[in-house]
């Protein structure tokens, strides 16, 4: 029997998947699935006398019932909407700026990036220093030395939020940036030099042409910035523990402090579970909503 | 011919980082064991504060047991992080743990949960007799033992004794009196220009702000668990009007509104750079405050029980690391072998006196030795033996969080409805504790 060329190289091409998806199935869908069949046990990892109780949604109404999961959770929706809206707004004002020719822009565009290379933690270490409330920057910045009036920034519920919310648009704003960058550069010039021909100026050339061009760059910029954001940990887990009155306290943060320092693997799994579902919904809703153009290939 | 050779190797090249992978892959199966009748035993410790002095106490060990060998795991340095890896190690019946640390409040959990190992048949109540009663009630859990105390620690008051004669105070016997004299301290101080708050302590939302709340609470006549009925104290009237004091008179008054940031180092931070008149800790800052190198208030510095509120009486937090045995351990004879060296007499005198770490054994606070280098402990002995745990529970994590949480809603805003965040924070510890019923 003959194979031909083609079935052949298909084959082959299929083979060569195989190691692809068996990575995908084992660090991906096993460990979702598993959170999932988790989640709908109560298992409480010092009273092992429980057992691994089946309790279907049990976890799930807890959760819904919950206070102060409910609280994180609205914390968790505010830091995502006001630091989401922030970093693709600077991410394209900088992108706009580092797309002109001017001397030295190699150096800029390298520094815009240096937030971004940074490892959270040690950015969020590097915050907790600024907003020190005896050496930290900001207050030298508002006070100069006149110590007496130096605040503690991070002991006050509304000033920590917005602390961290900071700390996140510094450090991503660059992330953002470099994709909407990237957009940029795929506009052909000629659509400005026409314009311009037209009597066009350049708010009008921004409205008419940048924008919309950009849009496809804007959604992914937002898709990526929101997902995270839902994400966020390291931040709350360096600078604020969650505190002052729990006023940072974020929905992953809240979910590995029950799964890991209270040892409650079924309700920590409830909670995991639910971030990974909303930043799912999250991210179909943009391409329905937003990007139904994108999709289809008309921007 | 030459050519298809090339384009051959060419072919191979391109396999070769998937042939890397696999290799990598295969490489821990065929791992060469060395061959010996050495006992290697696995110990799980915290990064240490003098890693010189661990250094010496393992090498004493290793010389007087030729026969095991000690590998030391280096965790984190703060306890919940060191908790919560050494839990993800135990949860996974990891055989890399003999022997651990264990802070004062995870015995009940590690003993329900089966990660650490009763010591009943090796530590006879003769022996248990000759340590501290608390450190030995901390690590009992249903007429069982289950860790060796090392070393202690309790909550004390720090206070600038240059200052208290300056202005002839005596140390306070009250909070009152604490924040009377710190009050008029700090004023008179602030008229010479000198800019110093009157008090430091822990109130981050953490472990700390439990055993900070507690001794308050306490010291009013109050508890957080009620010792009759086993449920939660914090929403009678001594308890109420503790944390209200703090509120009210601590946070932001007598103390800087940036303790609602501090765990210790930052508490310890203001305190030795001569910026505040009286300081909660614990006894290591002894040590530090009294070094000319990392302190401006070397020589100035006192130490005093913790106050207490009129008709009460003061009370510390207990705290303390002991060692613990993994049920999953191959080698529990040298394991133990080396538990009871570390919690030795001589060892426990060594470290005291090159770490300045409070003994649990009671003779050794009438050891001359000791008391030489450490002045403080004869006196602090009385506190170490009136130390009080923190509520016992193998839930006490799940229980912690919610007081963290009460605590610091109650202190860190001025105008918090306490009475409404205690009934909350009650209803979810007694719900908690209904489970381990």
């Amino acid at each position: 029997m003959r194979i031909s060329i083609n079935t052949r190289e298909e084959v082959f091409a299929a083979v060569l998947l195989i190691p692809c998806l068996l990575f995908v199935a084992v660090f991906a869908f096993y460990p979702v699935l598993y959170s999932v069949w988790l989640s709908m046990h109560r298992i409480i990892l010092s009273l092992p006398a429980l057992g691994r109780k089946f309790i279907g949604l049990g976890n799930y109404v807890e959760l819904f019932k919950d206070e102060i999961a409910l609280h994180s959770l609205a914390n968790t929706f505010l830091f995502v909407i006001i630091s989401t809206l922030f970093e693709v707004l600077f991410g394209l004002v900088i992108a706009l700026v580092i797309h002109r020719h001017f001397r030295g822009r190699g150096l800029v565009r390298a520094a815009v990036l240096v937030p971004w290379a940074i490892p959270t933690v040690v950015s969020s270490q590097m915050w907790r220093f600024i907003f020190n409330d005896k050496y930290g920057l900001v207050n030298f910045l508002f006070y100069g030395s006149d110590v007496t009036h130096y605040r503690a920034w991070l002991a006050d519920p509304f000033f920590a939020f917005s602390a961290i919310v900071i700390a996140d648009v510094w450090k991503t704003s660059s992330f953002a940036a470099l994709l909407i960058l990237a957009g940029l550069q795929a506009i052909p010039n000629e659509l400005y030099e026409a314009a311009r021909i037209d009597g066009a100026n350049a708010w009008h050339q921004f409205r008419r042409i940048t924008l919309p061009l950009l849009r496809p760059v804007l959604l992914i910029a937002l898709i990526f910035r929101t997902m995270d954001a839902f994400r966020v940990f390291d931040l709350v887990f360096v600078m604020t523990q969650g505190g002052p009155a729990d006023s940072t306290n974020v929905l992953q943060f809240y979910g590995y402090k029950k799964m890991f320092a209270e040892g409650l693997m079924g309700y920590g799994s409830t909670i995991s579970v639910l971030v990974f579902v909303i930043t799912f919904v999250v991210a179909l809703l943009y391409i329905r909503v937003i990007g139904s153009g994108l999709m289809q290939g008309k921007v | 011919m030459n050519n298809m050779r090339l384009s051959t190797t060419m072919r191979m090249l391109k396999y070769l980082p998937l042939i890397l992978i696999m290799f990598l892959i295969a490489l821990p199966g065929c791992k060469e064991r060395k061959e010996s009748d050495r006992i290697t035993i696995r110990f799980v410790s915290w990064k240490p504060n003098q890693p010189e002095v661990w250094k010496e106490i393992l090498g004493i060990f290793e010389k007087e047991n030729p026969d095991i060998r000690v590998i030391r795991e280096i965790g984190p340095h703060s306890s919940t992080a060191f908790h919560d890896l050494l839990t993800q190690k135990l949860k996974n019946k990891s055989r890399d743990v003999d022997v651990f640390f264990m802070d004062v409040i995870w015995p009940p959990e590690f003993a329900a949960a089966g990660w650490a190992l009763p010591l009943d048949g090796m530590f006879p109540q003769s022996e248990r007799r000759k340590f501290l009663d608390g450190t030995i009630i901390a690590n009992t859990y249903k007429n069982r033992i289950y860790g060796v105390p090392l070393f202690i620690d309790s909550g004390m008051l720090f206070y600038r004794k240059d200052l208290l004669d300056e202005y002839g105070f005596q140390p306070p016997i009250t909070w009152n009196e604490m924040v009377k004299q710190a009050g008029e301290i700090v004023k008179k101080e602030k008229q010479g220009g000198s800019d110093i708050y009157g008090f430091s302590g822990q109130f981050k939302q953490y472990e700390g702000l439990v055993c900070n709340m507690m001794e308050y609470i306490l010291s009013n006549g109050g508890r957080i668990i009620k010792l009759k009925t086993g449920k939660s104290g914090l929403t009678e009237k001594p308890a109420l009007d503790a944390v209200r004091f703090v509120r009210d008179r601590i946070i932001g008054k007598i103390a800087p509104e940036g303790v609602l940031t501090y765990q210790e180092p930052e508490s310890l931070d203001l305190f030795i750079q001569g910026k505040a008149v009286f300081l909660r800790s614990w006894p290591y800052a002894w040590t530090i405050s009294n070094d000319p190198e990392k302190s401006r208030i070397a020589g100035k510095v006192g130490i005093a029980k913790l106050p207490h509120f009129k008709g009460g009486k003061s009370y510390s937090a207990l705290g303390g690391w002991q060692l613990g045995i993994s049920s999953y351990s191959n080698n529990i004879k040298a394991a133990w072998r080396f538990v009871r060296f570390l919690t030795s007499n001589r060892i426990q005198k060594l470290y005291a006196m090159k770490a300045g770490k409070a003994p649990t054994r009671k003779s050794l606070y009438n050891d001359p030795g000791i008391l030489n280098m450490n002045p403080h402990f004869a006196y602090m002995k009385d506190v170490f033996i009136s130390a009080y745990p923190r509520p016992v529970s193998p839930l006490y994590p799940s229980i912690s969080n919610i007081l963290q949480r009460y605590f610091s809603k109650a202190v860190s805003d001025p105008n918090s409805d306490i009475e409404k965040e205690a009934a909350s924070a009650s209803r979810e510890i007694d719900r908690i504790i209904a489970l381990t019923k």
